[in-house]
This record gives C-alpha cells, structure tokens and sequence, in this order.
C-alpha cells in the first residue's frame, strides 16, 4: 500500500509542474474567490452560512491530524486533546479574563504545543499500535481530568463566549452570525491549507515522508528520525487548535463533548475517506461529512451508520480511499477503450 | 525559490481579502438580535411552528420520546381549543443525540425553519450549548428537563426554567429530615458524580447550622446495583436516618430501596426528590420498600393532581397515545406548551421579549401541575409534596414550601 502511494506521490509531481506557477497561483486565487462566494451562490441562507463555517472549522481541525497520519504515517487518537485545549483555553481567558481574541489564540498555542511536546516526547519510542494507544489513553486521561476539575467548567463545561471581535480598519470587526464569520473561517483555512502544502515541499516534510517510508535508510543517511517525529507532531497541534480557537467563539460555548469520540471519528474519516496524503482531502472530507449530517440527516443513529458503513465500504473497496477508487474508475474507463 | 514567491503573492491576496471581509461592521446595527430579523424569521399566517429539541437517538432516546409525545399532546389539546392567537400549533421536532454539537445544528435549522419557541431539552450540557444560538435568532426558549443552575441567567436573559434543581431537592430532604424527622444525625448514600456530590454538599449546608451531624458519608458509582458494603458502613455508624441520591431509575434505585429495607437498619430512607417514581417501587417490589420516604413535584394519579381538570384531561390524552401513564417528565413537557400558549396569549404576540416577560414574574392558574408561577429569573415554582410507600403506592404527604431564593438556585 505504501509502495502504490509512493510511485503516486512521485509520478504526480511532475504532472502537477506542466502547469507555470503564475497561472498555478492564478488557479488558487479563482478558487479562494470561489470559495468565498460559495454560500452566496448557494443561496445565503442561516443554514448554509452555518455548514459552511463547520466544513472550514472541521476541516481545519482534521488538517491537523492530515500532518501526522499522511506525513508521518502514524494515527493519531490523541488530536481531540489539542481542538479541545483550544477551545477551552480561548473560552477560559476570554469568558473569565475577558481576553480578545488574538492574544487567546497566541495562548491557545502555546497551551497546545506545551501539550503536544509532552505527548511528542512521551510517545518518542512508541510506533504503530503502542503509538495510537498511547495517545488514546491521553485524550482519554484529559476527558476525564477536565469532566471533573471546576476550574475548567467541570461536566457543564465553560458558557457565555463571547462574539469574535477582530481589529479592523475604522474600529472592529464583529462576527454575530455565522455569514459574518464565514471571511474569518475562510482566511484561517487557506492559511492552513497554504501551510500544510508549504509543510509537504519542506525539508521537515520530505523527511517525515522518508522516516516513514524507510526509518533504517533514513537514519543511516543521516536522519534523526525521533526529532522529525516529535517536530512534525508539535507543528500538527496548533493547526487543531486554531479550529478549537474557531469552534469556541462559533458555538459560544465549550464542554467535554469536545473530548468525545465524535470528533475523533470525523477527524480520521476526512483524511482517510479522500484518501491520505492529499493537499485538499481533509478539506473534501470535512464538506462531504458535514453536509450530509447538515443537509441530508438521516437522523442520529443512521448517520452513525451511515458513517461507519461508507468508510469500512471505501477502506475495504480501496485502501486509498475514494481517489484509488477514481483512479481505479479511470484505468478501467482507459482499459475499455483500447 | 519561485515558489516562495508564488506563496508570497497568495498570501497577499489573502490578507486583501481579509481586510475587505474585515471592515469595521461594528457600527451597524445587530443583526438577529431583538427584532427577530435573523433567519427566516417567523410568518404570520398559517401554523405557529413550536421547535422541539431531545433526544431522540442513542441512550437517552426513549426519554426524549416521552418528552416529545407529551408536548405533542397538549399541542392537540391547545389546538382542539382553538389553538394560540387563534392559529394552530405545529410541532418541528430534532434530535439532539444528546450532544451539543448535534443540538447546535437543530437549533441553528430551526431558526431557520421559522420557530417561534423552542422546547424541551434533556440533558444540560445541549440546552447551554443552544441558549447561545437561539438569543442570537431572537427565539425564546423554555427548558422543559434540564436542572443546571447556570441555565438561568448566563448566556438567555430571558430564559425558563420548569424542572427543579438540586437546590430544590436538597432544601426539601433538609426540612424534611430535621423539622418531621427531627433527626440529629444524618447518613449519606450518595452517587459519586456531580448529581451526587452536589445535593450532599447542599445538605451539609443546610444541616450543620442546624447542628446535625452527618455520620456517615458513603458513595458509590451511578452504575452500581450492589450495595451491601455501604449499607453495612451505615448500619455501622448507627445514624438516625439516611439520606440517598441515586438517579439510576431503572437499576441502581429499586436496588438500592430493597436491599435498605432488606438490612436491618432501623432508621427512616429518605431518597432525593424525584429518585422514587412508581416505576422505582414496582421494580424494587412494591409493598417490600413501604415506609421509603422521598418527594416530587408530580404524580399523575393521586390526590391533589387527580382533582386538577387540565391535568385529568392531559394524562387520559397521554394515555391514548403511548398506553402509559404519564409521568414527571411528560408533565413538564405537557407544562411548557400550556405555559408558553398562556403566555402569548397573554402577551398579544409571539416574539421572544413580550412572550418571556408574560412568563417571568407571573403566576398560571389551573394548569397540567396545579397553580404554578415563576421566579423573576425565569424558574417555575410548583408545590413540592413528601410522600412515602404505603402498601407499595405512593402516599402523598404534606407540602414542603420552598422559598423563591431556593428555586432560583
């Protein structure tokens, strides 16, 4: 499976090059803007403006978990703890400090790479299996710990959030309705989309990709494999914890459901569903989840089912996920015509 | 390094759009604020649409049915009388799945939808997750379940509050055990969670300036069904009566009711208000567990509740629909339709503001509950009764008055 990814990633790369950057650049920047107007062209109502927002938090938030499945190749279980540090570091400081909202999410930050250096350094030895245990049994650990401390708002959680108040040129800009936070939700996303994909290119990048692909290699070429992977993970928390920064000022309130299997679960589907290692497939997991628990709910235990059904049906059919089915679809379609 | 450049340009057009999406918008006016303007904002013929949040999926699902079907009956009654401001109820219900991420979706879609209340609510966690919203879309909310105390007066200004909190229940266990019991010291069996802990606190509060001693204080998990060891440790410190709170109605309660009557302890059980429903004493035997004190705010069939005309004609309806007797829950749920449709009566309207000020203060007569009235911070105040088991029923008591400082708590 990884071999298959590996010739992918290498033949694509190429392909992706024919195209001159300027007219590449040009491309992103129609699609911002595309982006940006989606929700008007989809007919701007309160529903609408609210999926979309949720497809740019959620994707966010899977972005995170995206840098250390694809790029390191290790799961994750332990990224609700950083979108739930987030969350609440911003509720707590803005709620009960009244901090505005850049200097809460500086200190969501730093509150989540603290954390994430522990568990990065904790979990230094561990692979596979131990690795994602190890991280399970913390977010567990931080579900349990923040359900029973009253500082952080115990199992009722922190409420009263405030609105999202943004310097602005005149006075401020304030998102009171999820059309006003749509800018904000979408700037945040391409500056994570525009990280990541800086992040793939990097030197940090490449080797987190070769340690994986080959730890032997890459340590007898010179690599040292455990500070790729503590760095990697210290650089995939803040990512989660901006969309945490995002949700608490959107949902106005945080509790431990933040902690919850839920969010684990939708993270994991999103990047696993498109298939890994794709620049914009946390992005198109995120909106194909979403809307459909949105837009076409089949109700709370059909949608569980719904979920876990299509992705045990994609991951058993295609372990790429959807894109190995595309591809599949196409040399076949190319086979035919021969 | 071209692709820096490239990177550099992006950002650039990013940050101009930043900057137009971010004038300064804080001049104008709030958008879906007081004037309901947010959303598709209610219409003026046609049906009142009445927003419905449980849960109906998942453990607590059987519950949030309940809940709905109730509120779905006296929608049907208030309708056969003509309805509110002379137009029919229509009943939009969503699942929350008892999650507040799940209840924040139902609520922001039924704002859209065009409701002009929205009731109901089982646990607390999904009605603070949803008061946020629904300020924002200028709909009241009355919460029909959920006893948190931050519920009131945090993030709704206007918010309603039917069921009793803890404050309420332990209030009531205090007067009950030191004034007709008139014990000087008191045994705990207490849940070891936030319901548990809470109401034992409470109680301490309440005992120690009346100088009684807690002689025991044992706890077990909400799960549990065996609790010989607790009850040997009680029987060990030889209180003069016991006070317990568990909530596990069909399993850890009847458990704990029968093996008390079971051990020997000679002192009178006082179990929180709302731990004995018959479905608990059925279950721990009936007759086994006579002499079990407790105390509620409802019972469908005994005296006074069987004399009330609106609640007679709610539990035959209740009964029609589901077969069951309806019981706390269904007439809370019962409760905030006839309250919420009183009230806009009352007020000429059903926008948010004149609705919750028609509710908050006043007092509604002959309703599903009796004579009920609310707090000026929105709680509703019912008469609290003490009963124990007499020959495996309910025996209603005496009224236990509770002052409005309590309620609010």
């Amino acid at each position: 499976m990884t071999a298959d990814l590996a010739t992918r990633e290498t033949t694509g790369a190429p392909a992706a090059r024919r195209v001159p950057t300027p007219l590449r650049a040009l491309l992103w920047v129609v699609l911002v803007a595309l982006a940006y107007l989606l929700p008007t062209l989809l007919g701007g109502s309160d529903r609408i403006y609210t999926t979309v927002v949720l497809v740019a938090i959620f994707a966010i938030m899977s972005y995170g978990v995206d840098v250390v499945l694809s790029y390191l190749g290790e799961v994750s279980l332990g990224h609700t703890l950083f979108w739930a540090a987030g969350a609440y570091t911003t509720a707590i400081l803005a709620v009960r400090s009244g901090w505005s909202p850049i200097p809460a999410l500086l200190a969501s930050v730093v509150v989540t790479v603290v954390l994430a250096l522990l568990l990065g350094l904790a979990t230094l030895r561990t692979r596979e299996f131990v690795f994602s245990l190890v991280t399970y049994a913390a977010a567990i650990i931080g579900l349990t710990v923040v359900q029973n401390t009253t500082a952080l708002g115990g199992s009722d959680g922190v409420v009263g959030v405030p609105l999202l108040e943004l310097p602005a040129f005149g006075g401020t800009y304030v998102a009171r309705t999820n059309a006003e936070l749509w800018p904000i939700a979408l700037v945040c996303l391409v500056l994570v989309v525009l990280l990541v994909s800086r992040f793939r290119r990097s030197r940090l990048g490449t080797t987190a990709l070769m340690a994986q692909m080959n730890g032997e290699l890459s340590t007898a070429m010179g690599v040292d494999v455990r500070r790729t992977r503590v760095l990697v993970f210290v650089l995939s928390a803040p990512i989660t914890a901006l969309a945490g920064w995002l949700y608490a000022y959107q949902r106005s309130y945080v509790s431990p459901d933040l902690l919850s299997p839920t969010f684990l679960l939708f993270m994991l589907t999103a990047v696993i569903l498109p298939g890994r290692r794709l620049l914009l497939g946390p992005l198109v997991g995120a909106a194909l989840l979403t809307s459909q628990q949105q837009l076409a709910s089949l109700g709370g235990d059909a949608d569980k089912i719904v979920l876990g059904g299509v992705l045990a049906v994609v991951l058993l059919a295609s372990p790429t996920g959807l894109v190995g089915i595309w591809h599949a679809l196409v040399r076949r379609v190319r086979g035919s015509r021969r | 390094m071209r692709v820096t450049k490239v990177w550099t340009a992006v950002c650039a057009l990013i940050g101009a759009l930043a900057l137009t999406a971010g004038c300064a918008n804080s001049g104008s006016a709030p958008t879906g604020g007081s004037g309901g303007s947010g959303g598709a904002s209610s219409s003026s013929s046609g049906p009142v649409k009445v927003g419905v949040i449980v849960p109906l999926s998942g453990p607590a699902g059987p519950n949030g049915q309940d809940v709905l079907d109730a509120i779905q009956v006296q929608a049907d009654l208030v309708n056969a009388q003509g309805g509110v401001l002379g137009r029919q109820l229509q009943i939009v219900a969503k699942d929350d799945q008892s999650n507040p991420a799940n209840g924040v979706s139902a609520a922001t879609q039924l704002a859209s939808e065009g409701v002009s209340v929205v009731m109901g609510g089982w646990n607390s966690p999904v009605t603070l997750a949803i008061q946020p919203v629904l300020v924002r879309a200028g709909i009241l909310n009355i919460t029909t379940i959920p006893q948190n105390a931050t519920i009131l007066g945090n993030a709704d200004p206007d918010a309603v509050r039917l069921n009793a909190g803890n404050a309420v229940g332990a209030y009531v266990a205090g007067q009950y055990l030191t004034k007709n019991l008139g014990a000087k010291s008191v045994g705990y069996l207490l849940e070891n969670d936030a319901y548990g802990k809470d109401l034992g606190a409470l109680l301490s509060a309440q005992l120690q300036p009346a100088g009684v001693a807690v002689a025991s204080e044992q706890t077990f998990d909400y799960s549990a069904t065996d609790f010989r060891v607790p009850l040997s440790n009680i029987q060990g410190a030889a209180p003069q009566a016991v006070f317990s709170a568990n909530a596990a109605e069909s399993s850890g309660m009847p458990a704990l009711a029968q093996q008390y009557a079971r051990s020997g302890i000679g002192a009178p059980h006082v179990a929180a208000l709302g731990t004995v429903s018959p479905k608990v004493i059925d279950l721990a035997g009936g007759a086994a567990v006579d002499g079990l004190y407790s105390a509620d705010i409802y019972f469908p069939d005994v005296a006074p509740f069987n004399g009330y005309p609106q609640n007679q004609k709610f539990a035959d309806a209740f009964r029609q629909k589901t077969g069951n007797a309806p019981d706390k829950y269904a007439a809370l749920g019962a409760e905030s339709v006839e309250v919420w449709a009183a009230a806009v009566a009352k007020a000429g309207s059903l926008d948010r503001q004149p609705v919750a000020d028609a509710i908050h203060g006043q007092t509604f007569t002959d309703t599903v509950m009796g004579d009920v009235s609310f707090t000026d911070k929105g709680q509703m105040q019912t008469k609290v009764y003490a009963f124990t088991v007499e020959g495996g029923k309910v025996k209603v008591l005496d009224e236990v008055p509770v002052p409005a400082e309590v309620w609010n708590s």
